[in-house]
């Protein structure tokens, strides 16, 4: 199992290696200048901002400047918010996108988690189709139209919650929330009934109610450690999914997030802004995928082997 | 085509019965299944018709008429500009099917080359290819796609690459396991002694037996791929106006909800009803031709 861990670690870092240095690459060969939406520009200041951001060094130097800053957490200034730094802006927007992720997952884990066991329960009864038909819905049903129609029905018809904001408000953190986690529940659902239902197949389970032990003590205490490891591999990827999927909840929802400045650098070409984004999100998934990996593993020891073996 | 019970029953007795028959009436067997197969069938069959039978034409303005609710003349409404939204749903549709599509048979041939190389091969030549799907995996490639939009610009081509480019890694999975499972076979190794080519081989022996899990996984790409699209376009970086596809169309329709909340609720309709009908296509033939598979 150790030498699982050492391997999946060591995978990881030509990962971002690649990562970074493709990101930098793709960005510099963009066709245009960061600066050319400036027409009144005149050649001598175009020169002169050339030369404060280091774009008039060769390729190769400039790469390797930005790697030597990038060590030091320093993504380098922003080419659009002329005096803030692109580490500002990631520092002010991270811990917004965090707390939505963290919001979003925990409601995704506990209704994903209860809706799957009580399919898994009772497979093939009301108890499973219900769940599962709704877990479909979500699957079909993506966040920027679920979004959407919450702000629609709870915000403007019903006039319950806030449509925008964060932190503004009191309850403007729900729909945003459980617009971000629903995709997830659902997914998160179908895993743990799939899981659940091949653990409750085992012998050992058939043992545990032999035993005459209640049906919540066969669950909890035999069924779920087995059960749940789909969910727990699944999590590495619903994170990814999860900060992707807050470009577009914080794009509905006006939160001045780390993903809607991902969204508005996209827009105006903010060169070093998408670099430093996209660097630091992928950096976060691929280590948060490795994460759920090895916290797979230590629950389910077979799994290194079976890997091990492919 | 197998339709009943008594037709069933008949072919085993008289003939018994290829996998493909078994796997369509398993499939037929399936009602939301089948419901999924003839919606597909429905969407599919508009999209290809829309020139010819759609209401209005694409670019057709009624500034006077503005946005207006459902109606005899409108079934769908209007949009801000007067235009029947059914018309834009239709040819949005076109767009949105296309990419799924496209998409798709781009991330269908490289999977299915890649894995089947890798896993008749074998050997080094096996690692080192499946090393690098490994890789590719754990890149984030939502991120990549929008970034690879922004650095080239949005076309339509693009999309149909890059989307592709990423969806091929678990076709190349799939098809790699399944070829290394086939390659074992008894069978194989008589080929191989009466003499046949390699291609020979693959051709008769190792395609037929990796059709099946290759046609459950692209029903369930489609859907996925449709999804990355509408999400792009959702943000604005997807398909661009003129051209629409449901994803714009989903963006255009928030902005007006509160006034016009058809402009939202349509669009949105059309490209859940497509997922579903996907989604329970591809849990149906899983079911159907790999009946050993656990559902997930």
């Amino acid at each position: 199992m150790m030498r699982f861990f050492v391997g999946r670690l060591l995978q990881s870092i030509p990962v971002i290696f690649i990562v970074i240095t493709a990101t930098f690459f793709l960005v510099r060969a963009a066709p245009g200048g960061p600066f050319d939406a400036e027409k009144t520009l005149s050649p001598e200041v175009i020169e002169r901002l050339n030369e404060r951001y280091n774009l008039d060094a060769p390729m190769y130097e400039q790469y390797f400047d930005y790697l030597g800053h990038l060590v030091q957490g320093d993504f380098g200034p922003s080419f659009r918010y002329t005096n803030r730094t692109v580490t500002e802006i990631i520092y002010a927007g991270l811990p917004i996108t965090f707390e939505l992720a963290i919001y979003a997952i925990m409601i995704a884990l506990v209704i994903g988690i209860l809706a799957g066991m009580l399919a898994a329960i009772k497979p093939n009864s009301a108890q499973d189709y219900i769940p599962m038909s709704l877990a479909m819905t979500g699957i079909c049903m993506p966040s920027f139209l679920l979004g959407p129609l919450l702000v629609l029905v709870f915000g403007i018809w019903l006039q319950w919650l806030p449509v925008s904001g964060w932190g503004y408000s009191p309850g403007d953190k729900i729909l945003p929330a459980i617009t971000l986690g629903s995709t997830y529940a659902a997914y998160i659902a179908r895993l743990t009934r799939g899981g659940m239902l091949e653990i409750l197949s085992q012998d050992y389970i058939r043992t545990a109610k032999a035993k005459g032990l209640s049906t919540a003590s066969i669950i909890f205490r035999h069924a779920l450690r087995g059960g749940l490891s789909p969910v727990v591999a699944f999590l590495g990827p619903a994170i990814a999914g999860l900060l992707a999927g807050s470009f577009v909840v914080e794009t509905i929802f006006q939160i001045p997030g780390l993903g809607r400045f991902y969204v508005q650098a996209a827009f105006n070409r903010d060169y070093t802004m998408i670099l430093g984004t996209t660097i630091l999100l992928s950096c976060l998934i691929v280590l948060l995928n490795m994460l759920s990996d090895l916290l797979a593993v230590w629950l389910n020891p077979r799994l290194a082997l079976s890997n091990e073996k492919n | 085509m197998i339709d009943s019970l008594k037709d069933y029953q008949d072919v085993s007795f008289e003939q018994g019965r290829s996998l493909w028959q078994d796997a369509w009436y398993r499939l037929n067997k399936n009602k939301l299944a089948m419901l999924g197969l003839y919606l597909i069938i429905f969407f599919v069959v508009i999209s290809i018709l829309t020139p010819w039978i759609g209401p209005y034409a694409y670019e057709t303005q009624n500034l006077a008429l503005g946005a207006s609710a459902p109606s005899a003349q409108h079934w769908l409404g209007t949009d801000i500009h007067g235009r029947d939204l059914m018309t834009r749903l239709m040819y949005g549709g076109r767009i949105s099917l296309m990419v799924g599509f496209a998409a798709t048979a781009v991330s269908l041939v490289i999977g299915v080359l890649w894995g089947t190389i890798a896993g008749y091969v074998g050997g080094l030549t096996d690692t080192i290819m499946m090393r690098i799907v490994d890789i590719l995996y754990a890149l984030p490639f939502m991120i990549f796609i929008i970034l690879l939009m922004v650095v080239f610009g949005r076309s339509l081509l693009l999309l149909f690459l890059a989307i592709g480019l990423i969806e091929w890694l678990t076709m190349a999975r799939i098809v790699r396991t399944q070829v290394l499972s086939v390659r074992k076979q008894e069978f194989v190794s008589a080929a191989i002694v009466t003499g046949l080519s390699h291609w020979q081989i693959i051709r008769r022996h190792v395609i037929p037996n990796i059709l099946g899990p290759v046609i459950v996984y692209i029903t369930l790409t489609i859907p996925s791929v449709m999804l990355l699209e509408a999400f792009l376009s959702f943000l604005g970086l997807g398909i661009q106006p003129p051209q629409s596809s449901w994803g714009v169309l989903i963006s255009g329709g928030v902005e007006t909800m509160e006034e016009y909340p058809w402009l939202l609720i349509f669009p949105g309709l059309a490209l859940s009803l497509t997922l579903f009908a996907l989604n329970f296509l591809g849990d149906g033939l899983r079911d159907a031709l790999d009946p050993r598979a656990t559902r997930d």
